[in-house]
């Protein structure tokens, strides 16, 4: 059991005499920094520390006496006289002593106004220079993407194929089951204010339309930027981190190749998939609420279907899917590139990488959505 | 062994047995560490060195066995242990100066002032100036990241020091500077030191005991000179190869 540190300062004729009780340790220093600052100018040349009575001595407890005597009055000119018998306290005195260095001025950094507009500034230089890196990153893939088509010897069908079962097929149950919800909560809300109008046969065209055109494709789109983008990042980050980009470019392997290109084909073949699961999940949805709340029956609905909304509305939604798997994998891989040395540019880069495809899929699908109306489809 | 030295034990592990599935790492394995000495830990790659420091640390927990701590345990209480990780294992997302004192911060309530003067001074002894004090890992060298290793590791004063393989990575003049440095730091702290290392010279210039781990067990334990003289089989191969022929000529020369 460690003894409280404690001293006594004992008045002698010369000078006073510092004597230690108890253990001078990391543990139980702590509540006698104040009391010897008191202490501290009473110290005068010629004083020394009495160590007979000490327990157990450690650096920090002699970094503390040192720096009482070097504050003191005594200074830091000559060693600090000890009296009495300790198995270390000399020692660890003159450790503490000795390798006393300069403290180091802590970094300036800018608060208030001026930090402030310093943030800013760096945060729009970075953003300047993330859009140009992505658009380049884009033409590189693209330019990669071409020269492997053109000889698809070239293509690696093994990581193809895993990628799109890790991204894409495992991705379908949580697609076409949050459609399918958003596929009732459509139908439901608009069968709640088309009764007002007597128009509640008109749900049918509310939830196909909307799922067809919008939902579908962008449900898809948003889930997959949150599981895939994130997994991209994240393998293609933890890679970079440990050298193993940089080994397979030493040996001659193009990491654009091997790592970026499987994963946008992959990602083309799959989000088409996925987008027509969610556009029949989310029908599928809408038809139990029509059935069960407005008593329009399985048949009905789908006979109404065919009768009033026509193909170019399924078209519509689902050429968008290829355009979202491009964007979604560029930013993934470009992002997973994009990690540094550290732990924490990886969490930066995966949330970023989250952030921009999720920010991009529905920026990109606005602009769609304006131009398809001006063309009337 | 004289029974009144039982008590000079820092570390005693008895019948210890590590099996990962069907693949047996350390096959009742005994070793004692005398308080105060420099152990050396040596064997061919994979042997279970590193394995061993983790589970004598408390990271992972033997197959069977038993690891206890003889003197500390006399005294009813826990050994204080700092542990340098290969690596350096320093937190990414902390300053130098800021990692010495997580420690400090977790387990004591010095005041930060002075929490940070001590971090600064472990560090020093360590052998990094202030200049290195509110840089990142990651801005350092590889040798001033296992400075700094050191320095956390030392931090709240430990009385059995692990390290794992702190030269590795080192240029020569590096390594010889920071097996000088550890020597110091054991001899003027009185530390136990656990050292894992492949580096031969390390064990002659520092090491008062080297324990050799060979199939699961200890094939061999003391000092150097005398390990080298009467070894056979793979230590001898070890010893008499030509590193380790040059590494002996440079201590005793």
């Amino acid at each position: 059991m460690a003894a409280e540190a404690a001293f006594d300062l004992i008045e002698e004729e010369r000078a006073p005499v510092l004597a230690l009780r108890g253990d001078w340790t990391v543990d139980t220093i702590a509540g006698l920094e104040s009391a010897l600052r008191e202490i501290g100018q009473k110290l005068v040349p010629g004083a020394a520390v009495d160590v007979s009575a000490l327990g157990r001595m450690d650096v920090a407890g002699a970094y503390l006496i040192d720096r009482t005597f070097r504050e003191s009055p005594v200074g830091d000119s000559e060693r600090i006289a000890i009296r009495g018998q300790h198995q270390n306290a000399k020692q660890l005195l003159a450790t503490a002593r000795k390798a006393l260095g300069e403290p180091a001025e802590a970094p300036e950094r800018w608060h208030g106004l001026k930090g402030f507009l310093e943030r800013v500034g760096r945060i729009m230089a970075a953003i300047g220079e993330e859009i140009v890196e992505t658009i380049g990153f884009f033409g590189e893939t693209m330019v990669v993407l071409g020269r492997v088509l053109a000889n698809p010897r070239r293509l690696r069908w093994t990581s193809i194929v895993h990628v799109a079962e890790s991204a894409g097929l495992n991705a379908l149950p949580i697609v076409a089951l949050l459609s399918f919800f958003i596929g009732l909560v459509v139908a439901y809300l608009g069968a709640r204010i088309l009764q007002d109008f007597g128009a509640t046969v008109f749900v049918v065209e509310l939830v196909t339309v909307s799922m067809l055109r919008e939902f579908g494709v962008v449900i898809t789109a948003v889930i997959l930027a949150g599981r895939t983008n994130s997994a991209f990042t994240a393998e293609i980050g933890a890679m970079k981190m440990r050298q193993e980009v940089d080994a397979m470019r030493v040996i001659g392997i193009d990491p654009m190749e091997a790592l970026v290109v499987p994963r946008m084909l992959a990602m083309l073949a799959m989000t088409p998939i996925l987008t027509f699961a969610a556009m029949m999940a989310g029908m599928f949805g809408g038809m139990l609420v029509s059935w069960a709340a407005l008593g329009v029956s399985p048949a009905m609905f789908i006979a109404r279907i065919s009768e009033v909304v026509p193909a170019q509305h399924f078209w519509v939604g689902f050429v968008k899917a290829p355009a979202f798997a491009l964007v979604l994998a560029t930013i993934g891989c470009k992002q997973g590139l994009s990690v540094g040395g550290d732990v924490g540019s990886l969490g930066t880069r995966v949330t970023s990488s989250v952030v921009q495809a999720i920010f991009m899929v529905i920026l990109l699908d606005a602009l769609f959505a304006l131009w398809f109306l001006e063309m009337d489809w | 062994m004289s029974p009144e030295s039982q008590q000079d034990i820092a570390i005693r592990v008895r019948g210890l047995v590590t099996r990962f599935g069907r693949q047996t790492v350390h096959d009742g394995l005994d070793l004692d560490v005398r308080r105060g000495e420099i152990l050396g830990v040596v064997g061919p790659s994979g042997c279970g060195k590193s394995v061993l420091l983790r589970e004598i640390v408390g990271l992972d927990p033997p197959t069977e066995g038993n690891i206890g701590f003889p003197y500390h345990e006399a005294q009813g209480r826990e050994p204080r242990m700092g542990v340098m990780f290969q690596d350096g294992a320093l937190f990414s997302n902390l300053t130098v100066l800021e990692n010495v004192e997580a420690p400090l911060r977790e387990h004591t309530q010095l005041s930060p002032e002075l929490r940070s003067e001590i971090a600064g001074l472990k560090l020093a002894m360590a052998g990094l100036g202030s200049d290195a004090h509110y840089k990142r890992p990651a801005q350092i060298s590889g040798g001033m990241r296992k400075r700094a290793a050191v320095a956390r590791a030392l931090a709240l004063d430990p009385e059995l020091l692990f390290l794992d393989e702190p030269t590795a990575g080192l240029d020569p003049i590096s390594a010889e500077n920071f097996d000088r440095m550890i020597q110091d730091l054991a001899h003027s702290l009185g530390l136990t030191v656990f050292l894992v290392t492949h580096d031969l010279d390390t064990l002659h210039a520092i090491c008062d005991r080297v324990a050799v781990l060979y199939k699961g067990k200890v094939a061999a334990l003391g000092a150097i000179a005398d390990i080298a003289a009467d070894a056979e089989g793979w230590v001898k191969d070890y010893f008499s190869g030509p590193r380790g022929r040059a590494a002996g000529r440079a201590a005793g020369g």
